[in-house]
């Protein structure tokens, strides 16, 4: 009965976390009559990261080219943003995954970090 | 009067009906990658830097959380190079282990068997069929020399553990 509870509390009280959605995504119509788009969103909980990559691959994850307002975001502490992925209509019968990866700062001596990385995945 | 008051109600009535609407909405899932503990490396001799406490070090500790069963696999993979280091003219030989350290739930006690190995070992893959918080223990070691026992290079050097949450 309060596991729910428990995982909601896991959920939200996260202090350094990185998360990604939808984790199923769908191409949409866009402006641009050859391309389709799809909307991610990005919360960052990470004190210690402020930039993310985004990437877009096929099964085989290899890279598919595509347009989004910047393919490193700026996203401060705490702070959600959206974004919109723009993929030619070719390309994006081939996309499998739209992919976030937190970008590292070098830190003091001696100490590993930690690259997030979250993938979301077309069905 | 009264009938016109009837009426009136009447309306609101009808209104307020067409004024109701559905709020709809999916619980989709949802992964988050947590560095809850960042860890560090020990220098337990000129060659040698780990992260075992035994020697000064600490263990890296992240979290994956999940919503939903089977929507995502955990990638959790210990350092094989440096990321910032001093320029080193030698081999460095990396070992490490990835490891469940806790879990949300005892139904994930079968995650490690059930885990397999990808890169030569250096990242395991974690199916997550069970909703909840898994943390990963990931404990590295760079020795340098190539089996000669070479003192490293004085400096700053930095590792990167990469901790991945894969759709599938």
């Amino acid at each position: 009965m309060y596991r729910p509870v428990i995982l909601w509390l896991l959920l939200c009280g996260s202090v350094a976390a990185h998360d990604m959605t939808p984790t199923y995504p769908k191409w949409k119509m866009s402006f641009i009559p050859s391309a389709n788009m799809t909307t991610m969103q990005i919360f960052n909980k990470r004190a210690d990261v402020e930039w993310y990559q985004i990437g877009v691959f096929d099964k085989e994850w290899n890279s598919i080219p595509f347009v989004t307002r910047y393919k490193i975001l700026n996203i401060k502490h705490l702070q959600r943003v959206k974004f919109d992925v723009y993929v030619n209509k070719t390309n994006a019968e081939l996309v499998e995954y739209i992919c976030s990866t937190s970008k590292l700062r070098g830190n003091d001596n001696f100490k590993p970090i930690v690259e997030s990385r979250i993938c979301s995945r077309f069905k | 009067m009264r009938k016109s008051a009837l009426l009136l109600s009447l309306i609101l009535g009808v209104t307020s009906a067409y004024a109701g609407t559905n709020i709809n909405g999916n619980v989709e899932s949802r992964c988050t990658v947590n560095t809850d503990t960042a860890g560090y490396y020990g220098n337990p001799n000129a060659y040698t830097l780990t992260t075992l406490p035994a020697s000064a070090g600490q263990v890296p500790l992240v979290r994956i959380d999940t919503s939903l069963a089977n929507a995502y696999k955990a990638q959790i993979s210990y350092p094989t190079s440096f990321s910032s280091s001093p320029s080193l003219g030698d081999t460095v030989v990396w070992t490490g282990t990835v490891a469940v350290d806790q879990t949300s739930s005892s139904d994930m006690s079968g995650y490690q068997a059930a885990s397999t190995t990808a890169n030569g070992g250096a990242m395991r893959i974690y199916p997550l069929t069970i909703a909840g918080a898994t943390w990963f223990s990931i404990a590295s070691v760079a020795t340098y020399g190539g089996g000669q026992q070479k003192a490293f290079p004085g400096g700053s050097y930095t590792a990167v553990v990469v901790a991945e949450c894969i759709a599938q």
